[in-house]
């Protein structure tokens, strides 16, 4: 696909993210999708394969809110098989706590699907609102 | 300029930053240059002007590190007025910890100027190796 349409639909799972509606995100993304969470921080790792993202990573971030996340877009740049998105958060955790990180999501497309995501957030908020990430999460060694 | 011009000017940039060698950086900055660092660390904020990033950002940091800055570009992804660049520091503080941060900058650029760069980094990272900036300055003199 071109960048014109992995933009477009980079936009459309967005457009989802900002109504707490994750179905098209999780339907686009491969079976062997990476998630990289950059840094060197409590929560910086490589998720590997749809199962992780989903059930390691997702998982319990999604279980540390009230609500499903919400995720608002503000800019798209995409060049070859390439779109980063950057984004606001607008969450709030379970202990009551403002989750509202700023996010620049670098993702990889091939054929309308993503194959690879590198995050890049304020891991300082992630670390302070969030804590650590939970060692029963961790994904075993491939 | 077009997009493929401006990854060519920050590829060039990085080539600089790569040997610690920020002149060109530097040149390319239009006089109303802003500096948007996110998040919440004392680093954080938005730096107005030229003159302001370069006293109250790069001055602290440079006044923090061992050698000039190294950072090492490893994509440059660019549509219209903005080239996303990902990025890798290469760093030692004066007190003898690595520095060496993840980056991913968006930058804003037109007529072959830099206007805008928004920096995400693991800014638990920046609190636990540089401190607050405000004393960066002080610990030098």
């Amino acid at each position: 696909m071109s960048a014109t349409e992995n933009k477009k639909l980079m936009e459309k799972i967005y457009a989802g993210s900002a109504n707490r509606d994750g179905s098209l995100f999780i339907q686009s993304l491969a079976d062997d999708v990476t998630w990289c969470v950059t840094g060197q921080n409590k929560w910086s790792r490589t998720f590997k394969g749809k199962a992780s993202v989903l059930g390691d990573l997702q998982g319990h971030f999604q279980s540390l809110l009230v609500q499903r996340s919400r995720t608002v877009a503000h800019r798209f740049i995409a060049d070859g098989d390439w779109v980063v998105v950057e984004a606001r958060g607008d969450n709030m955790t379970k202990t009551g706590v403002r989750y509202d990180n700023e996010y620049c999501m670098v993702f990889r497309l091939m054929d309308g699907m993503i194959v690879e995501i590198r995050e890049y957030c304020d891991s300082a908020l992630v670390e302070r609102a969030l804590g650590d990430f939970p060692a029963s999460r961790i994904p075993a060694a491939v | 300029m077009s997009a493929s011009e401006n990854k060519k000017l920050m590829e060039e940039i990085f080539a600089g930053l790569a040997n610690r060698n920020g002149t060109l950086l530097t040149e390319r900055m239009s006089e109303d240059f802003r500096w948007i660092n996110i998040g919440t660390t004392k680093w954080s904020g938005t730096f107005d002007g030229k003159a302001a990033v370069q006293r109250d950002l790069l001055a602290p940091l440079r006044a923090r590190l061992v050698e000039r800055s190294r950072t090492v570009a490893h994509r440059f992804i660019a549509e219209g007025d903005y080239v996303v660049v990902e990025a890798r520091g290469d760093n030692v503080t004066r007190a003898g910890m690595p520095y060496n941060n993840e980056y991913c900058f968006v930058f804003r650029l037109s007529g072959g100027k830099i206007q805008e760069v928004r920096e995400y980094s693991d800014t638990a990272l920046i609190d636990a190796v540089l401190g607050d900036p405000k004393d960066a300055l002080a610990a030098t003199r």
